[in-house]
């Protein structure tokens, strides 16, 4: 018996974000369609995986990860081409941890200094995140941002309260930035307002939710995506951005991936599959088995598309 | 229970305190005004004074920094009485930024058109009386104004305004009616409306030469709550559900309500709709008129209950918008209300950020009131001072930072009557960007919940204490306005006092009252589930959706 299936046509488009510098760059977004919904518009650009590495070893880390990395984890370079040749990872999302005042305390040119060794060493596509300390990271983004002009970057991360200095980096050195918002759709869209308002143009946003792991709060992030989703396609720009989400470090923050051996890199691996489905373009990620499975499940969903 | 004395300077006021008060309870029966959003809660930070003498117990509280503590510095609320004190109460403690004299308002109020109403004042002298005078009074949650009128001739002689001395007891409705169900509660609160009202009755009946026994009645409007507590009726049930109103307010005798005036005149109360919707409402609607006309028309009372009124002879609803005493000037670092000083338009220049600003009354600048924030906030936004969502972003001689966050400054302290510097912080900001927020969004829901769009609206009448004007296209470039053509839009001043004025010259325009009080149907926005998320969207300037408003760019 013939079904027909009801199908949406959508007047929005998703940006499409482009990431690293010519001749090595790869897109995300430029969707006008819901997630996998393939018969209902052009979904052009499947999702991408970026490995995340630290600038400082990661002493936080649960054992089992620093297990897996073993020695490549006191190295930033050799941690990253793990993540590239071991991985295959889309992206390098390197964190500047070694910035955060509890962590290092590095100053402003020493981390620009090692921005500029990693981008000699590492040649794929970069996000760039600050430590996570507002002040800190207001001093050192913008060295990193120019030592790391020419290769289109993607910069974290700009929020309502502080998005002017990193904007400020992005327009004059040619990146492209992560706007955080706390869950929260109206947030999402005011900061997208305030950043393009600078005169950053739309198309170099990339939003990034706050998702919350499998049980810590993934179906509320899936929500609000889903919703971000949902007003883009139907005609706000200022929403129309992809999504990056930080699978990762959510999962691995849950009491579940700690407890039992193997579980970590499942409980990784479900979050970051369920995101697929409410439109993460992105997704950064630690465990080498979380990213093959992740792979595989998109291989196989985006298998021949 | 031991007594201890305590004093309050500057004032160089003494009073008698019992052990285990506080210096907030000893401050309000000196007769000082404390600024008490929370009504003693020890929630919100406002009334902190200074200990000059003497080791009262401190309550613990996250809001006294370090560098506080060590000048002696705490919120009055939490420094509890255990010998004599003397206690300093700094300028930004005071509840209002002027003190609470009764002063002319600015505004003006529209005349009552002849032949509206038959003429019959609502009061009668006794007999054998020749004069016949009677008080109109609005009574709001931050501001009361009275107006003195000759009943057989219906002629005005004279409007004050005075900050509502309740204020003292916490800055919104929910708080007071919490504060009324504490021993002692309601007692405190009738008698500070009481005295404000009193003061200026006092103060029109001296001017106009006016013995008080000449005085033969006083019709209040206000909302349901400040009529519950000037009746002295427990407002308990207000705020809990079905959240009641008493159904009809009693009229009292002035001697049984405790209003100086000829004992036997009455005191008699404007009815309102329920709960959150009160007299000053319908009083308010009777002013603008739309309720017997066919085009649809919307009232915003951009007061501290935000209330608005969409609809015309056909049928009307109401919902109560909650948007805080902001634009009455009250809780923000200069704000004032509507009186001789009060910045009320200002331009700033884009190079410079210097402020070209003109005063109520043309004094020398004393603070700001609503229009003059309204028309601050447009400017800020257009030059780029402000970014969209309220915070400073730009820099200059005008802006400095503290430790509060930054703030910019409009006049310099030597060209004010204090000296000190008048500025807006970014904390006023926020308080006036919930406060549009809460009055745009409230127009939303209700349009909403009518099916209408709001461009079908023909009129909007705009009441509130704003003085002699309000910029309406500036209200509407921050979003506190809908962008509708703005020939639609008509200020009204305080449609409250307007309405109970008509009403005290005409029994007619009573009737008219308690029908249109029968007719408006009320909408709860705290119990609407879209509220909230509207309310999300209508914090920025002008609004997230952008779209709504087409008119404005910055």
């Amino acid at each position: 018996m013939e079904t027909n299936l009801t199908l949406e046509k959508y007047p929005g488009l998703i940006s499409t974000v482009t990431i690293g510098s010519e001749g090595e760059e790869l897109t995300v977004g430029g969707q006008n369609a819901l997630p996998l919904l393939f018969k209902e518009g052009n979904i052009p650009n499947p999702p991408k995986i970026a490995f995340e590495v630290w600038d400082i070893f990661p002493g936080d880390f649960d054992p089992e990860l620093l297990n897996i990395y073993g020695e490549e984890a006191k190295d930033p370079f050799a941690w990253a081409e793990l993540g590239i040749n071991k991985c295959k990872a889309d992206l390098i999302c390197l964190r500047l941890q070694g910035a955060h005042p509890d962590y290092g305390d590095k100053n402003a040119s020493k981390i620009a200094g090692f921005v500029e060794k990693f981008l000699c060493r590492i040649k794929v596509p970069l996000v760039i995140i600050g430590s996570g300390d507002d002040i800190k990271d207001n001093l050192i983004m913008p060295a990193c941002s120019e030592a790391a002009r020419g290769r289109r970057c993607l910069l974290g991360s700009a929020v309502q309260d502080n998005y002017k200095t990193l904007v400020a980096s992005a327009l004059a050195d040619g990146h492209n930035i992560i706007a955080e918002s706390p869950i929260d759709v109206n947030i999402a869209k005011q900061l997208n307002i305030l950043i393009s308002d600078m005169g950053l143009p739309l198309e170099r946003i990339v939003i990034d939710p706050t998702i919350g792991a499998l049980g810590y709060g993934l179906e509320y992030a899936y929500s609000i995506m889903e919703r971000a989703r949902l007003a883009a396609l139907s005609g706000d720009r200022t929403l129309a951005s992809p999504f990056i989400c930080m699978a990762g470090q959510e999962a691995w923050k849950s009491k579940e991936a700690k407890e039992i051996p193997g579980q970590g890199a499942i409980w990784e691996a479900l979050t970051a599959t369920s995101l697929i489905q409410a439109g993460a373009d992105i997704l950064v990620m630690r465990h080498p088995k979380a990213i093959e499975e992740t792979k595989n499940h998109i291989n196989i969903l985006f298998g021949g598309k | 229970m031991r007594k201890f004395k305590i004093i309050f300077r500057p004032d160089n006021l003494t009073v008698e305190a019992e052990e285990g008060k506080t210096v907030l309870d000893a401050a309000v029966s000196a007769g000082i005004d404390i600024n008490s959003s929370c009504g003693g809660e020890g929630t919100c930070g406002k009334c902190k004074v200074r200990v000059l003498k003497g080791a009262p117990d401190i309550l613990t509280s996250g809001l006294i920094s370090p560098r506080e503590r060590k000048n002696k510095v705490f919120p009055a609320c939490l420094t509890v009485i255990r010998g004599d004190l003397e206690i300093e109460v700094p300028e930004n403690s005071r509840a209002a930024f002027d003190a609470f004299t009764a002063e002319e308002p600015s505004g003006i109020m529209p005349e009552t058109k002849e032949g509206e109403f038959k003429r019959s004042p609502l009061f009668a002298s006794p007999k054998g009386s020749v004069f016949n005078f009677g008080f109109s009074f609005d009574i709001g949650t931050t501001t009361v104004a009275g107006q003195l009128t000759d009943l057989n001739t219906g002629k005005i002689l004279g409007t004050k305004i005075s900050g509502n001395r309740q204020a003292a007891f916490g800055s919104d409705i929910i708080t007071r009616i919490v504060y009324a169900e504490k021993p002692g509660g309601l007692k405190k609160l009738n008698r500070a409306v009481l005295e404000s009202m009193g003061r200026i009755i006092e103060s029109l009946a001296e001017e106009n030469k006016i013995p008080l026994k000449e005085i033969h009645g006083i019709l209040c409007s206000g909302n349901t709550t400040m009529i519950h507590l000037l009746l002295k009726i427990d407002p308990a049930w207000i705020r809990r559900q079905p959240q009641l109103s008493v159904p009809s307010f009693p009229t009292l005798t002035a001697k049984k309500a405790g209003i100086k005036i000829n004992p036997a005149g009455i005191l008699k109360c404007i009815p309102g709709v329920s709960g959150y919707i009160g007299g000053d409402t319908v009083s308010g609607v009777l002013a603008a008129g739309f309720y017997r006309e066919e085009p649809l028309c919307m009232l915003i009372d951009i007061g501290t209950n935000g209330e608005i009124v969409l609809g015309s002879r056909e049928y009307l609803a109401a919902c109560a918008a909650s948007a805080g005493p902001a634009f009455e000037g009250s809780g923000l670092s200069c704000g004032m209300r509507a009186v001789s000083g009060a910045i009320q338009k200002v331009e700033i220049d884009s190079k410079t950020f210097k402020s070209a600003y003109l005063t109520v009354s043309g004094d020398p600048a004393r603070g700001i009131c609503g229009s003059g924030y309204i028309d601050l906030l447009s400017e800020m936004l257009q030059r780029g001072i402000i970014d969209k969502n309220g915070k400073i972003s730009a820099e200059g001689k005008h802006i400095r930072s503290t430790d509060n966050g930054k703030e910019f400054i409009v006049v310099s302290g030597e060209e004010t009557r204090a000296g000190q510097d008048i500025v807006v912080s970014e904390t006023d900001i926020e308080n006036l960007k919930r406060s549009k927020g809460a009055v745009y969004s409230a127009c939303a829901v209700l349009a909403r919940h009518l099916s209408l769009d709001l461009s079908a609206v023909s009129r909007i009448f705009i009441s509130g204490g704003f003085g002699s004007r309000l910029d309406i296209e500036k209200a509407v470039r921050i979003g506190l306005l809908p962008d509708l053509p703005r020939e639609k839009f008509i200020f009204l001043g305080n449609s409250s006092l307007s309405g109970c004025r008509k009403i005290l010259l005409s029994q007619d325009a009573l009737k008219e009252a308690f029908s249109i009080a029968s007719r408006i149907t009320y909408f709860d926005l705290a119990s609407d589930p879209g509220y909230m998320e509207e309310y999300g969207r209508a914090l920025f300037f002008p609004h997230t959706d952008l779209d709504k408003f087409p008119t404005v760019k910055f």
